[in-house]
């Protein structure tokens, strides 16, 4: 029982992780490696605008999941628009973003392992004999409506349906009057506020560290490579694979094993299955 | 016009005279660089940095370090090796200590490199290049001083001013023991960050509680950047242990024991090293969730209490120095260094590093953490309980959101508390 409870929790903590990333990349094409950066960013934004400024928590939540969209835009437009297109310039141009961001925030002083935010509930239960804090069963309770949010979204609202046409096939999107660009900085804008909900949902389990960026963006990368570049059910369905692999992996192996489940998963996806479990590149298949 | 040429050239080698007397001094007063090789952006590097800037500050606003004939100043070189981040190669602490010694020219070197890995890699280019350094924190791996014993002559020029792992084991069952006397306590649960100190201190541990006749119910090692425990928390659960024994550097230990909290884990937390839980911010960062755990700060003076004369008035100078109270590993152990060289710089009356070393051997001081000397085989600091022998250690428990000291008894501002959900 507790693989099950604990292996959906870690799986949908991989989803949060990635929806972001596969958001961004479906919609145009592009590989934001700033996704763990911005994901760190808005967890020191949030605590600031608690600790600093003094704003109530819920004030402060819907303020940084803003302001992180805006952030995620401003970099589309001032940088990320300049090398669009040309794809080993918009993984070097992000990453560089993801560097400056994280050294930046380290060189502005925060550092150390005192920086957190608060959970939004406290204490625990027991699922069948097996202890989980709520604030866990939160995290669950929200990956799944945020899964339903987006399918209805990108099904039934102009925006989502325009998101899913550029998606789709950018060209016949344009030729629909679809502007790219626009859809590229709603694409970032999305992208940016879900990695700052996964961060306000998952950072309250722990602290606040610029070095968990990193980390974020390989566990996302991940899983956007197992389930198929840019395809957000491909996304779902690879985090629950490779969530529960780990936490297999934990109980018959040991913890020590745990990451390099998702390298392995890499791995054995680019020799296996290069455009992954519902990936639309077809040439990497052709490729191969 | 002979006589104004004389005049002229007396004038002119006055001058010169004068000129070289004026330089002369500015040459003596040339400062002693320290060249410190820390992971800053973590606990024990900016630790360290703090300690050896406030005695830097206090030495040269005493008049600086007798040379000889010359008062030199200290000055600090400090560089960020990045060694404690997760994924960074230890061939970075090493161009980082290389810069130090051929950029920055550095006569001493003291700190780090921080990680274990990083330390043991370094000691060959501390020796090939003649630098004296003295390690000040985060490396505990007992490999560095077995080391230097083994090939003396090779690694003479390296020592260490704070405990080791093997010291904080001891430490560590003498809680143990007692935990067991009191409380019946027989079931040991080993949690561990995947770097060498932890893994090798986590595998002796569970050997000496073997021995010791311990149940140990579990050893779990965690890769560096781990977030989630909960699995490991669970088998201390089912398994009944009493203590969990905790051996991260990580923040996200910070995670484990929010787990361990909201879990309510009938099992004493009890860290070797376990940086999230040494920090004053501790308690505020985890809301409250961070009672009844136990951290080795490894050193006195890294938390509150009355070792010698000296822990308190430097506990209150870094206060004031720095806004917040020693914060850990690192903190005193980094300050005491540098008037332990001091101490060896003015009777080697020279900076060569030969000398220098001759005279740390020597050293006999009663500093912060007790009384400092080093085994002249191994070059490790005398580790003691009392404080009059040697290096004292510290062992800290959160108690109603201070750091209170429990061990060793000598120095103990008061005595282990069990949670409530742990009480029969």
């Amino acid at each position: 029982m507790d693989i099950l409870i604990y292996g959906t929790i870690n799986s949908v903590t991989l989803a949060l992780y990635a929806l972001g990333f596969a958001l961004v990349y479906g919609v145009s094409r592009l590989p934001n490696f700033a996704h763990g950066a911005i994901y760190v960013l808005s967890g020191f934004i949030a605590w600031s605008a608690v600790n600093t400024f003094g704003l109530n928590y819920p004030v402060s939540i819907v303020l940084t999941m803003v302001v992180t969209a805006l952030i995620g835009s401003a970099i589309y437009l001032l940088f990320l628009i300049r090398v669009r297109g040309m794809a080993i310039s918009e993984i070097i141009a992000s990453y560089a973003i993801a560097l400056a961001i994280l050294e930046g925030l380290r060189w502005g002083g925060f550092k150390g392992m005192t920086y957190t935010l608060p959970p939004f509930v406290s204490g625990s239960t027991s699922i069948a004999g097996v202890s989980v804090d709520y604030q866990r069963l939160l995290v669950v309770a929200v990956g799944a409506a945020l899964v339903g949010f987006l399918w209805v979204f990108t099904h039934h609202t102009r925006i989502g349906l325009a998101l899913r046409g550029m998606a789709q096939d950018e060209r016949a999107a344009l030729m629909l009057g679809i502007d790219s660009d626009v859809m590229a900085v709603v694409a970032m804008a999305l992208g940016s506020m879900l990695a700052s909900l996964a961060a306000l949902l998952l950072l309250p389990l722990g602290n606040i560290v610029v070095e968990s960026g990193y980390n974020v963006l390989i566990l996302a990368i991940a899983v956007c490579i197992v389930g198929g570049i840019g395809s957000w059910v491909g996304a779902v369905l690879a985090a629950f694979l490779i969530g529960f692999a780990q936490i297999l992996t934990v109980v018959y192996l040991g913890a020590h094993y745990q990451m390099v489940v998702a390298l392995l998963a890499i791995i054995l996806t680019l020799i296996l299955k290069p455009s992954g479990l519902f990936g639309q590149q077809k040439e990497l298949e052709e490729r191969v | 016009m002979g006589r104004k040429r004389s005049v002229v050239l007396s004038v002119f080698l006055t001058l010169t005279v004068l000129f070289a007397l004026l330089v002369v001094p500015a040459r003596a007063a040339d400062p002693i660089v320290l060249g410190c090789p820390l992971s800053t952006a973590f606990l024990y590097g900016w630790a360290a940095e703090r300690g050896f800037i406030l005695a830097v500050e206090e030495i040269n606003a005493a008049g600086g370090v007798q040379v000889g004939a010359a008062k030199r100043p200290f000055k600090t070189e400090v560089i960020d090796t990045r060694d404690l981040e997760p994924g960074v190669p230890v061939s970075e602490a090493l161009l980082a200590l290389e810069k130090l010694i051929l950029d920055k020219k550095a006569d001493f070197i003291v700190g780090g490199p921080v990680r274990s890995e990083a330390a043991l890699a370094a000691m060959p280019l501390l020796s090939k290049h003649k630098k004296v350094s003295i390690l000040t924190t985060g490396s505990l791996t007992p490999n560095y001083h077995a080391m230097i014993a083994e090939q003396y002559d090779k690694f003479k020029y390296c020592f260490r001013i704070h405990g080791e792992a093997k010291n904080l084991v001891g430490e560590i069952f003498a809680n143990f023991a007692q935990l067991k006397e009191k409380h019946g306590f027989n079931n040991l649960f080993i949690m561990a960050q995947d770097v060498s100190h932890a893994r090798g201190a986590a595998e002796l541990v569970k050997k000496l509680a073997t021995d010791k006749g311990w149940n140990v119910t579990g050893l779990e090692v965690y890769p560096t950047g781990g977030t989630d425990f909960s699995l490991g928390l669970l088998k201390a659960k089912d398994t009944k242990t009493e203590i969990i024994n905790i051996w991260m550097d990580m923040p996200e230990s910070a995670i484990l024991l929010k787990q361990w909290y909201d879990m309510k884990v009938p099992a004493l937390p009890f860290g070797s090293t376990l940086a999230a839980a040494e920090q004053p911010g501790f308690w505020k960062a985890t809301d409250g969730k961070g009672e009844f755990t136990l951290c080795n700060v490894v050193n006195a003076g890294n938390a509150p209490s009355n070792a010698t004369d000296w822990t308190m008035k430097f506990f209150d100078a870094y206060t004031k120095r720095w806004k917040v109270e020693p914060e850990g590993l690192g903190s005193s152990s980094s300050y005491m260094a540098v008037y332990v060289l001091k101490d060896a710089i003015e009777r080697a009356q020279s900076l060569d590093s030969d000398k220098v070393v001759a005279e740390l051997e020597k050293t006999d001081l009663m500093g912060v953490y007790g009384r400092l000397r080093f085994d002249p085989k191994s070059h490790q600091v005398i580790p003691a309980a009392d404080p009059k022998e040697g290096a004292v250690g510290s062992i800290l428990q959160w108690q109603a959101g201070k750091r209170v000291v429990v061990y060793p008894k000598s120095i103990a501002m008061g005595e282990i508390q069990l949670p409530p959900w742990m009480k029969k």
